[in-house]
């Protein structure tokens, strides 16, 4: 049983563009549902209308635009899955929609619910972040592109205006020689709300060093962040078990960690410690591995 | 007054053209179930559960996540269009729903439509999946009684019966030991050995040489409710729409402590659509105890329906009946609570220090051993020389062992429907596991006699213990009394969590002495359970766990002492274990540590101090369940033989302390990981049934084409009792089981039964359906052999006496009833010739000495025996983070003998699932306000398909002296073990001894750090 409100089915993303704008601040979208109406039943929101972005077949593409992977931000956590793309050029996000929720779940899900829902533990997140991704933010008339960095604020607060709507989420095809990889903690291995998530991407150069490199964390901060400490300390260096080591505790460092009903802070703090660790440690593997077949 | 917002939708639903006009606000789950597809269940409301599945466009699908309007222009299928209705036998539905019936895959049946669908989803994708693929698939579906175990093979047999491939009967497997066969031979030829899990393996049953093989009973039968449950037939309490229903809702306390110093109901009253609202003002005070138990319940009375205080956050405050739920819902919050604020106690041991807010204050509840200090219950039992033993204690060990509060989250909430019949009776159709002390119970509370009360038990989808209690039938009724209407209420999952009952939490201080030559000579135990809010089950859980917290190794001096406290937290009950879980957490981890600290075998040492066959149980006497006990010995015990078995078929000495040498394990993603391996095992006993307390009764009644009618008190919640009491009585009337119709339960049909706990229904009702089958069979025998003119030896009716055959005395005549066969549907005599049940039952209603073939017998025993267990675990622990895994759990049981090998061995998986919970993760998170930090399934987590281990179950058999046909119970016994063994485990990888449950990754962490 929901709380009442309007339920608007616009059948185009320009339509529902409008009723945004028409019905603004008082309106919210809705995808998936998946964290929204558990949020309505909760009484944790309570918009007088929502506007039905689920299905809108603008928003539910994945394909290769120039230089970029672009997908519409109605893509199924579920399609991020099947994705060859996405396999090809975004392992990393797929590696996380592969531990995310679970079958049932992952159907409805959408990627810019994950996004728009701007939760500290947003899975696809940290994977977008070390992607450079960028977000395109429409409204009835206008659009641009943000960075996803720029675009979170705090706990569940976003830049994304009460008119506007993510439509497209878009990175830049990484460089060959590149690594990335992703890995939460949970409390249980299904379907669990992650303790920490780590993205990392890392890519090699002619010599074998490391010419890029990206960290994110998810789950110890308000918003899921990157670490720019530690990818300078990566930049430029062969992946050696010192460098991991000094990467790994900016990585820390940056983990203000906030305790709660999963874990208390300093429990988060030594997760982030290991898992950073063991993806660059990974990533160092992988790295000899390149350099021998080269 | 609200607009007419409703819509038309059109869609194509099992495969059919159809329209359906639905509110916006209405999600698809609502707008289904009142289109009468009631196969798609309320669970949770926020996905976590997965039991209001449905395919839209062939996708499994949440439908309690999305509006209905959503699905127009979509195909939307439920179970209702798998198969035609009625479905009467397994060949009339679906491939996937007959292995689901088949296979033991349905036990309470909530979840099954939703796990059907799933599994038809992914074999039509993939219609030769592996286990890993069907265990993901059907991860989003939660299913609390089964372990998934055959849920699994379920769908693994339906793709082998799609893809036309044939399979066998689905049964267990049977062996005797010793006999030709080996141990060890007999173990790898089941695959036993190296886990080999490309074979999906039915539970080993072996027998000693000497028990004889019957007929029905013993059998691999499928549920005699299974059918309707893979069909999705209307069978719960909510599945049906009374004319004129309203809609029941509860307002609860948001404060953990509070007075009520006035409540404002007036515009919740005033709105449309709202009939009644009820406050403490409006219902008379009368006290009692929630817990259903036998009469006279424990004290102390401690509670009231509606009361002018508030306990705890979920506490009752008020109730509202109203044409629909949503209207309902909005009436609650239109009412106005003016609280007073007290200081609460959440901390067992705050509650009973000095000077605590006293959370009992009122002045009518009498029986609280000390009120100022929230102390419900001092209990001191002690047996035993204290001083000698002590003395010859060599060595003494001291620990102390933590369990937390785990909730039930059975799958179908409690739910309740109250009517006024035709004849101006209350009826209570409601979701409990006690029909008859419902009654009981509601009659005071309501001003009724009990005659003026009905309670029938449709299908339950769980309970686990949370339904028997009554948590809304008392509410319910007073609506429909103050209403004249029918009146249905159904628990939110977040008021499950709130505002209905959970696992005592404990504090257990073990002190044991031990001679250098492993015996234990002394054994004391302290212990301080949390009751929550109300003292309900308060005394005997607690009880119990000192009870069975002394008696596994039954020392010469057992000494118990218990505090039960009340703190400012949801009420805590009756849950599968019963104290008795908590306790084996306890004292099986400490018999592990102290053969860790003495370098003694741990098995050795256990093998040693077990309680042995004819021993006397020490405490049994001092604590019984809220009262005296009584002696109870010893008479079949397969402790030895479960641990022979499990340690060959985990190879458990070439395991021990060596698993966790390569302690850096290269896991199949490529990541270096510090993996530590290990194995640990732990032993339990546990009772069957209430010794002299507990009775059950049941009649069973021939029909004209000789089946038989079987009614019975007993309340199947899903366990698949019904199923077992039909093969109890067709064992003993010759007929195969779908020629006995079970009814279970309803005050006014079926005869007395105390209800489905305490793990009695095997033990007890069993007796009595074999007794009452004995007299029956009796009855046609006599008919029979009147009907050929066959004269019998003796005047009396042996089994009309006391329902036990006896050797009668004569010499006339040859032939005497005993020597009437009952077999195959017909009465053959030892001449040769015939009757069939058909012609005795024709005969005996229409023709000759025309009389109805009945019989009633009823139950009770002064023994509760023991059923025995070894578990054995092989876990993996991620020692950085702390992190366990859980990768073979393999039981292996004494429940004398087995009626049904696949529903027993479902009670297994169970309740192995449950404890792995209650180990490594389960636990209810409170803030210092009262609140509960978890109140969904997602955060509080349940067991899914995907992380279960592989799980076997063997079952050595013994027999009984007092149990039908050597029975004893299985129910509560799995649970008690897994902690334990787990925590074993855990230190035979890393050398830490985990005290405190649940074993959670950072709890692990911190102890691996602490050794550090
Ligand atoms: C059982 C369960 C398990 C879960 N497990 C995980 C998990 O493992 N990892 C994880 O990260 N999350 C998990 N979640 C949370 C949730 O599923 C995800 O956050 C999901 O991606 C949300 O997408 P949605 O389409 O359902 O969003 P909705 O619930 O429809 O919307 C979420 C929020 O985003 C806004 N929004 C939706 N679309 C847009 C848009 N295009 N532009 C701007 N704002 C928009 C909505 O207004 C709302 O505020 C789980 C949820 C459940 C119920």
């Amino acid at each position: 049983m929901l709380p009442s409100f309007e339920l608007l089915m616009p059948e185009t993303l320009p339509e529902a563009l409008e009723m945004l704008a028409g019905y603004a601040p008082d309106a919210m979208p809705l995808a998936g549902g998946t964290n929204l109406v558990p949020d309505l039943r909760g009484g944790k929101r309570r918009p007088g209308v929502l506007v039905n972005v689920h299905g809108l077949d603008a928003l539910q593409y994945i394909g290769r635009q120039d230089r970029y992977v672009v997908m519409g931000a109605g893509v199924s956590l579920a399609d991020v899955l099947e994705s060859e793309l996405i396999g090809a050029h975004g392992r990393v996000l797929q590696e996380a929609a592969r531990v995310f929720a679970n079958p049932l779940i992952r159907n409805r899900a959408t990627v810019g619910g994950n996004l728009g829902n701007a939760s500290p533990a947003a899975d696809t997140v940290p994977p977008l972040l070390v992607l450079d991704a960028e977000l395109k933010l429409a409204s009835a008339g206008e659009s641009r592109w943000v960075g996803l960095e720029d675009f979170f604020v705090d706990v569940c607060d976003t830049i994304c205006r009460h008119v506007e709507l993510i439509t497209a989420v878009r990175w830049l095809v990484p460089p060959p020689r590149t690594f990335s990889r992703f890995r939460k903690l949970t409390l249980r291995k299904s379907t669990a709300i992650s303790v920490v998530s780590v993205a990392v991407r890392v890519t090699l150069g002619e010599s074998g060093r490391c010419v890029d490199a990206a960290v994110a964390l998810g789950a110890v901060a308000p918003t899921p962040i990157r670490v720019h400490e530690a990818e300078e300390v990566l930049r430029g260096e062969a992946l050696t078990p010192e460098v991991i080591d000094r990467a790994t505790r900016f990585a820390c460092t940056a983990a203000s960690c906030i305790g709660d009903v999963r874990s208390s802070a300093a429990y988060r703090e030594r997760v982030t410690d290991v898992l950073t660790r063991r993806l660059l440690a990974e990533a160092q593997e992988w790295s000899e591995e390149q350099w021998e077949r080269s | 007054m609200p607009r007419d917002q409703t819509r038309t939708i059109r869609l194509i639903l099992n495969g059919q053209k159809r329209t359906l006009r639905v509110d916006p606000a209405d999600t698809l789950l609502e707008a289904l179930r009142a289109a009468s597809y009631t196969s798609v269940k309320y669970g949770c409301g926020t996905g976590d559960c997965g039991a209001c599945t449905v395919l839209i466009d062939g996708e499994p699908t949440h439908s309690c996540q999305i509006r209905a309007v959503e699905v127009d222009g979509h195909e939307v299928f439920t179970v209702e269009g798998l198969a035609p209705f009625p479905a009467r036998r397994l060949d009339d539905l679906h491939p996937i729903q007959s292995a689901f019936a088949e296979t033991g895959a349905i036990q309470c049946g909530y979840c099954t439509p939703a796990q059907i669908l799933t599994a038809k989803a992914l074999l039509h994708r993939n219609p030769d999946p592996t286990r890993d693929e069907i265990r993901s698939a059907l991860s989003g579906v939660l299913c609390r009684c089964t372990g998934y175990v055959k849920i699994i093979q379920a769908v693994e047999r339906a793709a082998a019966l799609l893809r036309d491939e044939g399979v066998c009967p689905f049964r267990h497997a049977a062996a005797t030991l010793p006999g030709d066969q080996s141990l060890a031979d007999l173990l790898a030829e089941r695959n036993l050995i190296a886990g080999d899990w490309r074979e999906p393996r039915t539970p080993l049953v072996i027998s000693p040489p000497a028990m004889a093989r019957l007929v029905v009973v013993g059998e691999s039968e499928s549920k005699v409710d299974g059918i309707k449950l893979a069909a999705g037939t209307p069978a719960f309490t909510d599945d049906v729409r009374m004319e004129g229903m309203l809609y029941g809702a509860l307002l609860t306390s948001p404060h953990a402590h509070a007075r009520i110093r006035s409540i404002d109901a007036r515009e919740a009253a005033a709105l449309e659509g709202v009939h009644a609202v009820l406050t403490h003002e409006d219902i008379p005070r009368v006290k009692y105890a929630s817990g259903g138990q036998s009469f006279p319940q424990p004290p102390p009375y401690d509670q009231v329906c509606l009361d002018d205080k508030v306990r705890h956050v979920g506490d009752r405050v008020a109730v509202v009946a109203a044409a629909s739920p949503r209207l309902a819902r909005r009436a609650l919050r239109l009412i106005e609570v003016d609280y007073e604020v007290l200081p609460h106690v959440l901390d067992a041991e705050e509650a009973r220090g000095s000077d605590p807010p006293v959370i009992h204050d009122e002045q009518d509840t009498e029986g609280i051993y000390d009120a100022s200090r929230n102390t419900v219950h001092r209990i001191e039992a002690a047996e035993g020389d204290r001083q000698e033993q002590w003395r010859r204690a060599d060595h003494i060990f001291e620990r102390e062992y933590r369990t937390s509060q785990q909730q039930h989250a059975h799958i179908e909430p409690h739910a309740c429907i109250t009517y006024w019949d035709e004849d101006g009776r209350l009826v209570v159709r409601t979701s409990t596991q006690v029909p008859f002390h419902i009654r009981r119970m509601l009659a005071p509370l309501l001003g009724l006699s009990e005659k003026e009360i009905r309670v029938i038990k449709p299908r339950i989808g769980g309970g686990f213990g949370n339904k028997q209690e009554m948590i809304l039938e008392d509410l319910c009724a007073h609506l429909t009394i103050a209403t004249g209407r029918p009146v249905r209420m159904m628990y939110t999952r977040h008021e499950e969590f709130t505002s209905s009952r959970s696992r005592h939490p404990t504090v257990q201080r073990y002190r044991v002495g031990v001679t250098n030559d492993m015996e234990v000579v002394a054994t004391e135990l302290d212990l301080l359970g949390d009751t929550g809010a109300y003292g309900t089950h308060g005394l005997t859980v607690n009880m119990v766990a000192g009870q069975k917290g002394l008696t596994l190794y039954n020392s010469p001096y057992s000494a118990f002492r218990c505090d039960v406290v009340y703190t400012n937290k949801p009420t805590a009950g009756a849950f599968r274990g019963y104290g008795a879980m908590q306790t084996h957490f306890g004292i099986e981890t400490l018999m592990s540590e102290i053969a860790s600290e003495m370098g003694w075998d741990v098995v050795e040492f256990k093998r040693r101090n077990w309680i042995k066959d004819g021993e006397l149980l020490v405490m049994a006497t001092a604590l019984g369940e809220g009262r005296e006990g009584f002696e109870q010995r010893i008479r079949s015990n397969g402790l030895a033989e479960c641990v022979r078995v499990g340690l060959e078929a985990t190879q458990w000495y070439e395991k021990r302390r060596k698993l966790n040498h390569a302690s850096a394990v290269n896991a199949t993603d490529g990541c270096i990981e510090p993996l530590r391996r290990g194995i640990g095992m732990s032993l339990m006993a546990h009772g069957s049934g209430i010794a002299g307390l507990d009775m059950a009764a049941a009649t069973i009644r021939m029909n004209d084409d000789g089946s038989f009618v079987l009614l019975v008190g007993a309340a199947d919640l899903g366990t698949g009792s019904d199923t077992i009491l039909a093969q109890i009585a067709a064992e003993e009337l010759g007929v195969a089981v779908d020629d006995i119709l079970v009814h279970s339960s309803d005050t006014d049909f079926t005869p007395f039964d105390k209800g489905a706990y305490a793990s009695s229904t095997t033990y007890v009702s069993g007796n009595a359906v074999r007794k009452a089958a004995i007299k029956a069979a009796a009855r046609i025998r006599k008919h029979g052999a009147a009907m050929l003119g066959v004269e019998l030896r003796g005047s009396r009716d042996a089994g009309e006496r006391d329902g036990t055959r006896q050797e009668e005395v004569g010499d006339v005549p040859t032939t005497g009833l005993e020597d009437i066969e009952l077999h195959g549907g017909s009465v053959r005599f030892p001449d040769g010739r015939r009757v069939t049940l058909e012609q005795i039952a024709l005969s005996s209603l229409h023709q000759q000495n025309q009389h109805q073939i009945v019989a009633s017998a009823s139950h009770l025993s002064y023994d509760s025996p023991p059923p025995f267990g070894a578990q054995f675990v092989e876990v993996a622990v991620d020692t950085e983070t702390g992190q366990v895994t859980v990768e073979r759990v393999l039981m292996t049981v004494d429940a004398g003998r087995v009626i049904n090998p696949i529903t027993a061995s479902g009670q297994v998986e169970g309740g192995i699932a449950q404890g792995l919970g209650f180990a490594l993760c389960e636990e209810m998170v409170y803030d210092v306000d009262g609140r509960l930090l978890n109140p969904r399934l997602g955060p509080y987590h349940v067991y899914k398909a995907d992380e279960m281990p592989d799980i076997d179950v063997i079952f050595v058999q013994t027999d009984e002296p007092t149990g039908p046909y050597g029975a004893k119970s299985v129910a509560e016994l799995p649970i008690d073990g897994v902690a334990p063994a787990i925590a074993d485990a855990i230190h035979d990888a890393t050398g830490i001894w985990l005290r405190e449950v649940p074993f959670t990754p950072e709890r692990v962490w911190r102890a691996l750090r602490a050794r550090t």
